[in-house]
């Protein structure tokens, strides 16, 4: 067993482990039969600084459980994928920081998560503070059915804000970062769900970088969208890499390998192997990685 | 691939079906608003007259009957005083100034009979003419005899007919040795002399014989020596059928300006089989020079207890005969406009008002009214109620209907007019033939035909006005009825008195209508509005699960049984406590935010466990509420209601103040919080350094808050009570048992429901990705359903509010029983209405098939049909609105 500590140097220790169990058994075979495994984790990981760590975080849906002891550390100013099979827990774990799992019944945690050192996981964390650092897109556009203006600047509403000017400035900054400015520069106040369905998310988008979150949450965003689109999507990702730290879950493996930086993969509720994406997808230091990454299964 | 048949086949029926079932709708809805504007549209098709047919009374005048020592003179014929029909219109007479009675046919103008009212050949001084066929003679000698004269019915009979005896109860039958054999060849409806009278043939084929009777009482002395001038007689109380019930007042003014009102007393003498009649006479000296300033009109009121003295120069003198005192000169007042004269006066059915001719062609009608200010020594100042259209010549005659309000004038210049003096309305004109002058004008007894004696003949004209008196402007404006102070709205469709008239003010049912509907929607649609965005967007689901359908098995109460617990439970049961049903108001949402205050000082931990605890802890405080209502409750009423608070409603105790305060406490409460949120709580978010820091400091500012919302709402108040503005006599007013409040409370259950479903669907289609994003932003779910989840579900909300509305607007059941029913126009909470609904059902079995009043029931119908119509379609507009505002794509 791996100990819960945030140090870097424990997912070193993590990766010789579970190195030393990688001969004898299919990690996934385990998986399914109910055994325990540990991830394997890069050690490029261990220089980054980290804007949000996850320590043994287990979640059950009821008596399901869905997420099993995961330990990561999302790097700050880079683009994290999360990959993995239908069904294997990336919309959970991402629901986990922002704790949107709060709305679904029945939910238990275990562990905790730490944005910049502030847990997350703790009852007496005010939630709706916390959720205002941080941005989340979902997989389908979902803008507010109000003018782009107030689309964007959603979130400083709900914070009192009032001033005009402040309003204009983030909405402009927002769209501006969101690649969107020029689109709608004209049409501020005509409504949102107006746009096309890729210039929705990018406006879902503009929303969610408009309070200048810590960490950046995407959840598939562009699964609903065209190829041109999605192109559209994955050059703003590219931009606002260094910015902001994003955490994202895809299901495209293309789609990992061109925007991320770093790339965990995941099956069944376990973390297999986490590293940077040149590395898990090129040299993945797992059969299982390169089998799922190979599309050989999944 | 081909599309199967099978497939193509459904696919064309339920295309058809659909269409078929779409049209049928539409169809069915304009049916039933055909069928109600075919039942309506009489109402207000108009009224006329036919041409006048003319009928030459100098014909075939038969000789004068042995018996009758007037004299049968071919000189020019004497004045005509009064003229009257039987009711079949076969029969006419006659009264002349010479004191002969002339009975004519009314299809061939014969004369059928002619005798002297005055026996011993007195001469005629005055004389009155009642509508029932009384009459009041007065002599040059002081003298006055009184009688009537009237149309004996009687069915003729050969005495061998085996069903001889079949005669009812009421009709008499003659029983005759033969009918003579151009009676029996009648068809029926044709009519045939016989004797002195007429025969018509009945549909039943009876021989109907019509004959004039007159009865003239012995004559008496009242001024011995001394000629009447102007004598009047009215019957206040018919008695059935004995003498002793009925109640006869006459008034007569004799040449010494004495002025007399006698209670007329008939007894009769058993032993000499003789009717003696005895007055009980009150007198009143006029100052008067009887040989200038003569009167030259006495009208005597229905009731006996106003006597009218009119001038023709439009002065009028009333009396005040009321029984028991003295009479005295009540009031003068001047009839006609400056410089014209006074051309005819007489009384409306009831003789109560007063219809006045001028020399211009001017009519107005007068009756009294009690104003408030009135500074006569009974009370009441006779007021010129309606102007009705002016003729183009002076007016030469007036008769009144006996059955309705209406009234035609004869003019001068031989155009004859119809109107309807509660309505304003002239029904229709005509002229005579030849432009003749109408002497003497008389509306049938049953009020189809308008007889008209001119120096030619007589004129006949038949009268279409089958709804006189309506009118939009009489719906739906105030009318002014008589003995009323102003015009208002009334609606008032029937009652025991005969000359009652009908009052159809429509507006005062819509009126009510529209004040349930508020009352109820004011208490209802917040209450399922906010209970809708607590379940959808607050409560879990599985909680929801159960508490959904709870309150929508609310909605399968039957409505009869809402009304039945608010009309005999509720309604006495809060009359008792009104001070603590009102403060209910204030404090059940002060215990329930008290509540909320308070549970957040439960550590975080312990309140995330307690989650489920929420529910019934919020019922409990809401019960808390009621129990500190009961204690707050006589507190209020003693510091704002002076002690009493019925007696303060009606306005007998303590200042306007408390009223306001009960108004504004909400409002001052919206302030506070307003307030307190933009200049307190950044401050107080300063303030706290922890969790339990900021919560003390949330319910230090609720304390505060509370007391604050009571000193603004009591100083706002003090300030608008001071400046003189009171409540009182506008929302609230005396309190009625069964009255809007309960009203509203019973009517809130029956539609909160409907609404409560509609909405909570509404809210909960709003798309959870919009939920998501809103929360994952930041959002508080107060905010996310706020700014989020209503914008977007308000087209929902809105139908959920319209349907409720439209349920409200049509409820009967529930008004019916708890409304107390009466048509008052005032929007007192504490008062009942009368809704459309509520008035059909009540009074659509008593309406006669067809008459005014069961068409105006219909109209209601279309009114409230209309209401509905109107109020669905802008709703549809708005809702749509919403919608495009909603999801604009
Ligand atoms: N609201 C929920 N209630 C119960 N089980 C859920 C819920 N959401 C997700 N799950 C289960 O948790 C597991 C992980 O789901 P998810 O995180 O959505 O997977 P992914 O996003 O990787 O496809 C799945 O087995 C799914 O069935
Ligand atoms: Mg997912």
């Amino acid at each position: 067993m791996i100990s819960n500590t945030e140090q870097p140097q424990s997912s070193t220790t993590a990766t010789a482990v579970a190195q030393s169990g990688d001969a004898k058994l299919n990690r996934l075979e385990m998986i399914t039969r109910g055994e325990h495994v540990d991830a394997v984790i890069h050690a490029e990981l261990a220089k980054c600084a980290s804007v949000l760590d996850v320590n043994d975080v287990s979640l059950w849906y009821g008596d399901k459980q869905a997420l099993f002891d995961i330990n990561m550390i999302i790097p700050d100013g880079h683009v994290t994928a999360l990959i993995g099979p239908s069904g294997c827990g990336k919309s959970t774990l991402l629901r986990c920081v922002n704790r949107m799992n709060d709305l679904i019944d029945n939910v238990r945690l275990g562990g905790d998560m730490r944005l910049n050192g502030d847990s997350i996981f703790s009852p007496h964390i005010d939630v709706i503070a916390l959720r205002k650092r941080m941005g989340m897109v979902f997989q389908k556009p979902n803008p507010f059915p109000m003018s782009i203006f107030e689309n964007v600047v959603y979130p400083l509403r709900i914070d009192g804000e009032r001033d005009r000017n402040v309003l204009e400035e983030v909405c402009e900054r927002a769209l501006r970062g969101a690649a969107l400015w020029n689109e709608v520069k004209d049409r501020l106040h005509e409504s949102g769900l107006g746009l096309s369905g890729g210039q929705q998310q990018r406006l879902c988008i503009a929303r969610a970088i408009a309070s200048d979150p810590e960490v950046l949450l995407l959840d598939e965003p562009c699964s609903a969208l065209d190829p041109i689109a999605t192109g559209k999507i994955e050059d703003l990702i590219d931009e606002l890499r260094g910015d902001y730290s994003i955490l994202i879950v895809t299901h495209n493996m293309q789609q990992a390998s061109r925007v991320s930086d770093f790339t965990a993969f995941m099956y069944l509720g376990h973390l297999i192997e986490y590293g940077p994406t040149v590395s898990l997808f090129t040299n993945p230091k797992l059969k299982e990685t390169e089998d799922y990454v190979m599309g050989r299964f999944g | 691939m081909a599309t199967r048949k099978s497939v193509r086949v459904a696919d064309r029926t339920a295309q058809l079906l659909i269409t078929v079932g779409g049209l049928g709708t539409i169809a069915s809805l304009l049916l039933v608003f055909a069928f109600l504007v075919g039942k309506v549209y009489p109402l207000f098709s108009g009224s006329s007259l036919s041409q006048p047919q003319e009928i030459d009374l100098s014909a075939a005048t038969q000789p004068v009957t042995p018996d009758t020592k007037a004299p049968a003179s071919k000189t020019p014929t004497p004045e005509p005083l009064h003229f009257a029909t039987d009711e079949y219109l076969n029969l006419g007479w006659i009264a002349y100034r010479d004191g002969t009675l002339r009975t004519v046919r009314l299809d061939s103008g014969e004369t059928l009979s002619r005798v002297s009212l005055i026996p011993d050949g007195r001469e005629l001084t005055a004389w009155s003419f009642g509508p029932r066929g009384e009459i009041g003679l007065g002599f040059v000698d002081g003298d006055i005899q009184l009688g009537k004269i009237s149309f004996a019915t009687a069915f003729l009979q050969a005495s061998s007919d085996d069903d001889a005896a079949a005669g009812s109860g009421d009709t008499r039958v003659l029983q005759l040795d033969e009918v003579p054999a151009e009676l029996t060849g009648l068809r029926i409806g044709d009519v045939a002399r016989y004797r002195d009278g007429m025969v018509e043939k009945t549909p039943e084929g009876q021989l109907r014989l019509q004959e004039l009777s007159v009865e003239m009482d012995a004559p008496v002395t009242v001024a011995s020596g001394v000629p009447i001038r102007l004598i009047d007689r009215s019957v206040p109380k018919q008695g059935a059928d004995s003498l002793a019930a009925t109640e006869e007042v006459l008034a007569l003014l004799t040449d010494e300006g004495l002025l007399r009102v006698a209670t007329v007393r008939k007894v009769y003498n058993m032993l000499l089989d003789q009717t003696t009649t005895k007055l009980s006479a009150r007198t009143l000296q006029l100052e008067l020079d009887m040989q200038t300033q003569q009167p030259d009109r006495l009208l005597l009121s229905g009731l006996g207890d106003n006597v009218y003295l009119a001038w023709n120069d439009g002065r009028l003198q009333r009396f005040d005969a009321r029984k028991g005192v003295d009479v005295l000169l009540a009031e003068e007042v001047n009839l006609v406009d400056g410089g014209r004269v006074l051309t005819s006066l007489g009384f409306l059915v009831g003789k109560t008002s007063l219809v006045a001719g001028d020399s211009d062609g001017g009519v107005t009608v007068w009756f009294r009214t009690k104003p408030e200010d009135a500074t006569t020594i009974d009370g009441a100042v006779l007021s010129r109620a309606h102007h009705l259209q002016s003729g183009s010549s002076p007016v030469r005659s007036l008769a009144a209907s006996p059955v309705v309000r209406t009234v035609a004038a004869g003019f001068e210049d031989g155009s004859i007019r119809l109107y309807h003096v509660t309505s304003e309305q002239l029904l229709a004109q005509s002229t005579t033939a030849d432009q003749q002058v109408p002497r003497l004008l008389t509306i049938s007894p049953k009020n189809d035909v308008i007889l008209g004696l001119s120096h030619a003949g007589l004129s006949r004209w038949a009268i279409d006005a089958p709804h006189p008196e309506v009118t939009l402007s009489a719906i739906f404006l105030p009318v002014w009825y008589e003995g009323y102070e102003k015009p208002e709205h009334v609606w008032q469709s029937s009652s025991g008195d005969d000359a009652f008239e009908p009052k159809y003010g429509l507006w005062s049912l819509v009126f009510g209508s529209i004040k349930a509907t508020i009352y109820s929607m004011l208490f209802g649609a917040p209450l399922a509005l906010l209970a809708a965005i607590y379940t959808s967007e607050f409560l879990n689901p599985r909680t929801k699960a159960r508490i959904k359908p709870t309150i929508e098995i609310m909605a399968s109460l039957p409505s009869v049984v809402l009304g039945f617990l608010a009309a005999l439970v509720i309604a006495p049961y809060v009359e008792d406590i009104v001070p603590q049903t009102l403060s209910v108001l204030a404090t059940a949402p002060f215990a329930l935010l008290a509540a909320a205050f308070l549970w957040q000082l439960l550590p975080m931990s312990l309140g995330i466990r307690c989650d489920w605890l929420r529910l019934p802890l919020m019922a409990l405080a809401f019960v808390v509420g009621i129990w500190l209502a009961t204690i707050v409750g006589p507190f209020v009423e003693s510091w704002l209601f002076a002690g009493d608070i019925k007696a303060w409603l009606d306005g007998q105790t303590g200042t306007a103040t408390g009223g306001w305060m009960l108004l504004l406490l909400p409002l001052s409460a919206l302030l506070v919080a307003t307030v307190f949120s933009l200049f307190v709580t950044p401050v107080q978010r300063n303030m706290a350094n922890s969790r339990v820091q900021f919560v003390l400091l949330d319910i230090a500012k609720f304390a505060v808050g509370s007391v604050a919302t009571v000193a603004v709402a009591w100083l706002i108040s003090s300030l608008i009570s001071g400046l003189g503005f009171d409540l009182r006599g506008t929302l609230v007013d005396t309190y009625v048992q069964r009255n809007s409040l309960v009203v509203g409370f019973m009517m809130g259950f029956a539609i909160i429901p409907i609404i409560y479903t509609i909405s909570d669907d509404a809210l909960t289609s709003v798309p959870e990705s919009l939920r998501a994003a809103s929360l994952g932003a930041g959002a508080t779910k107060w905010q996310t359903a706020v700014r989020v989840i209503i914008p977007t579900g308000m087209s929902g909300l809105f139908s959920a509010v319209m349907i409720g509305l439209g349920r409200a607007v049509g409820e009967t059941m529930i008004v019916l029983m708890a409304a107390g029913n009466t048509p008052v126009l005032d929007m007192n909470i504490f008062n009942g209405f009368r809704t459309l609904a509520a008035n059909i059902a009540v009074e659509l079995p008593e309406a006669v098939e067809n008459s005014t009043h069961f068409r105006m029931l219909y109209l209601a119908a279309l009114t409230l049909f209309a209401l509905t119509f109107v109020l669905n379609t802008v709703a549809e507009v708005i809702r749509l609105r919403f919608r495009k505002r909603a999801f604009q794509l």
